[in-house]
């Protein structure tokens, strides 16, 4: 198991194209990979690898989340997503 | 033969075939199988969402390079359908419930659509349409039915609809669909619009069409006299297969004035602009000397998201490059009333077409609004570009737009932007409070156009989506020419630019009327140029003066339309 802590950057947030980015992304990697808000206590770990799952989360702009991943290759998982959320998504 | 009438809004006449579209209704229950046929029916299931893939694949593909937006929904659409939660949801309702296919289909996507809908974020809620689209899609597979859209069509036929989604107009078949029947919808209506700029005729406002008529019936559509003809006579056949003929040689015989200069009988010349809704160049670009009004809708409406600044950007500068040097008029985003955006949830209101829509919804959405004139002064660098704000009430709401293009300007400025800085910014009168008041709001602006439209729904207090009102809506009544004598005057005085791009630009009657009442620059649809140009070269200034003083003074609407008719009739001959 691995983990990482950031925070949303880009204005959109995670949905629409972002969300999209992502969720290709994770789906790349063997592991489970998961998203959870840390701003809610009572938030629940969303799989990565699904949009709608992902979307449900309502992550926007600001938000705190956890990218958690288990498995062969989740170090490089959770490094490769963490540095697309701080990359913004390429958005100015 | 029995006839059903319905509103011309596109005019010509076609002869074929029905082809009845409906969008699938799901139609699912509670149901489970028998223990033992659980690999069956997860193949069945994996199936449909093969099937489903292919098909949003094509029309991916059919889509991307002539409307790239658009394709974008089907894309997502495509995600959605992969998405393993899906997939996990359904298998675990199949193998541990035997629930049925569709059953489970409908449960798994009616859950997480739900789930969408409490996000907080408008943006993701409205995705839960999306959810609801791709179930639709699986559960009709599953059932055994073809997909139904007008993409496809594999023979020429004349579309029969309760009602045309843009949705389903911007992936129809234009060489296929000869005509579009409708049950509800007015003149100004989507598929009004659209059916013209595509000359297809069509008749909308027809009440029961899709319950009277079936598919491959043979009928008459006129869309010209207002009516549909069931099961013609043979004899009926060819009178029409005459008028077909005749139709099409009085609408090239107008096409031959499309690249004539535009010039009344007695010398003077007047201007013809163009109106775009998106952008792809066309032949109209060819024939005027200005775009009156670029919509911008588009933009939003075919988008998942909000479309950014960059996409803005370029899709202006290519409406620049379609003009040819000639000047563009940017009317910054009109929505609310009858059109929403998918990503944007806004609170449902009694009355739309009076609420918060157009530029009071910019205004209080000024990310949206700021993005937007950032977009259209940096594509000004590039051509003459001029910015327009609809739904105008009061002296305020100009001064609150132009304070927001002085700040966008600045922030442009101090970012090293190109633009112009002497950038014309006007206004759409459309709203009687502005038009009453033309001589006190040609000093705020630069320019401003009359969308004769909206300035007719909101005088004769007439809501244009409404058929069963159609008779109310007068745009060329008494009342309707005295305050646009007022605005033309008043704007002419102040050596302000006036236009009309509303369809009374385009119309026959309405151009002798508005040239007589001062007007001197109409924009319309690429359809119309011909026709305008012809009509107005059988007048003399004079005479369209004297014309539009007596019709300003006439009781009726119908009393103006029948005398501007004589007297264009008399000419023609």
């Amino acid at each position: 198991m691995y983990s990482k802590n950031t925070e949303l950057k880009n204005v959109s947030g995670l949905h629409a194209r972002p969300a999209s980015e992502f969720v290709s992304m994770a789906k790349t990697f063997e592991s489970k990979v998961t998203v959870r808000r840390l701003d809610d206590e009572a938030a629940q770990p969303a799989n990565a690898k699904s949009i709608i799952k992902i979307l449900a989360q309502g992550l926007s702009v600001g938000t705190p989340i956890e990218i958690v991943a288990d498995g062969p290759d989740e170090q490089e998982a959770v490094e490769k997503l963490f540095e697309l959320v701080e990359s913004k998504f390429g958005e100015d | 033969m029995r006839i059903l009438k319905g509103n011309p809004v596109s005019r010509g006449i076609a002869l074929g075939k029905v082809y009845i579209y409906r969008a699938f209704k799901a139609d699912v229950h509670e149901s489970y199988f028998e223990a033992g046929k659980e690999d069956e029916y997860y193949k069945k299931f994996k199936d449909a969402v093969a099937t489903a893939e292919k098909e949003l694949a094509t029309i991916v593909t059919s889509m991307s390079a002539e409307s790239p937006e658009k394709a974008k929904i089907f894309t997502a659409h495509t995600e959605i359908l992969m998405d393993e939660e899906v997939d996990e949801g359904v298998k675990e309702m199949i193998y541990e419930s035997r629930a049925m296919p569709d059953y489970a289909v409908d449960e798994i996507f009616t859950d997480f659509a739900n789930l969408l809908e409490k996000a907080k974020d408008p943006l993701i809620a409205a995705r839960a349409a999306d959810l609801r689209d791709v179930r639709n899609r699986v559960l009709r597979i599953l059932k055994g039915e073809k997909e139904s859209n007008l993409a496809n069509l594999r023979e020429n036929v004349i579309v029969v609809a309760h009602d045309l989604l843009p949705s389903d107009t911007a992936t129809m078949d234009r060489n296929r669909v000869m005509g579009v029947i409708t049950e509800i919808g007015g003149a100004t209506s989507h598929t009004a619009i659209l059916t013209r700029s595509y000359k297809i005729p069509s008749l909308l406002g027809v009440t029961d069409a899709v319950q009277i008529m079936k598919n491959g019936d043979n009928i008459v559509l006129d869309a010209l006299a207002g009516k549909v003809l069931l099961d013609p006579e043979k004899e009926v056949i060819k009178e029409y297969q005459e008028k077909l003929v005749e139709f099409i040689k009085e609408e090239r015989e107008t096409s031959e004035y499309l690249d004539k200069i535009p010039l009344v009988a007695s010398g003077e010349r007047y201007s013809i602009g163009l109106n775009v809704g998106d952008t792809e160049p066309e032949d109209g670009y060819k024939y005027v000397d200005f775009v009156g009004l670029f919509r911008t809708e588009f933009l939003y409406m075919g988008s998942e998201y909000m479309p950014t600044e960059q996409e803005q950007f370029e899709a202006y500068k290519k409406v620049l490059a379609n003009a040819m040097g000639n000047p563009v008029t940017l009317r910054t985003l009109d929505i609310g009333g009858d059109k929403t955006l998918r990503y944007m949830a806004l609170p449902k209101e009694d009355n739309p077409f009076l609420g918060n829509r157009a530029l009071r919804l910019c205004l209080d959405h000024m990310d949206m609004f700021k993005t937007q004139l950032r977009a259209a002064l940096r594509a000004s660098a590039f051509g003459e570009m001029k910015i327009m704000f609809p739904m105008v009430g009061t002296i305020d709401d100009i001064q609150a737009a132009n304070a927001v293009v002085a700040a966008v300007k600045k922030e442009l400025k101090a970012e090293g932007h190109a633009f112009d800085e002497k950038i014309n910014v006007g206004i759409m009168i459309e709203v009687p409070s502005i038009g009453v008041i033309a001589d006190l709001a040609a000093k705020e602006v630069d320019f401003a156009s009359v969308g004769t439209n909206d300035l007719t729904q909101y005088l004769h207090a007439v809501d244009r989506m409404n058929p069963s009102i159609t008779k109310y809506y007068q745009s060329i009544s008494p009342s309707m020419l005295r305050i646009l004598g007022r605005i033309f005057s008043d704007f002419n005085k102040a050596g302000k630019p006036i236009s009309v791009c509303g369809e009374l630009a385009g119309d026959d009657i309405g151009a002798v009327v508005l040239f007589g009442l001062g007007l001197r620059k109409f924009s319309m649809n690429a359809a119309n140029i011909g026709r305008v140009k012809r009509t107005l070269s059988l007048f003399t200034l004079e005479e369209t003066k004297e014309i539009a003083s007596k019709a300003q003074n006439m009781s009726t609407e119908a009393e103006v339309i029948e005398f501007v008719k004589a007297e264009i009739e008399k000419r023609n001959l």
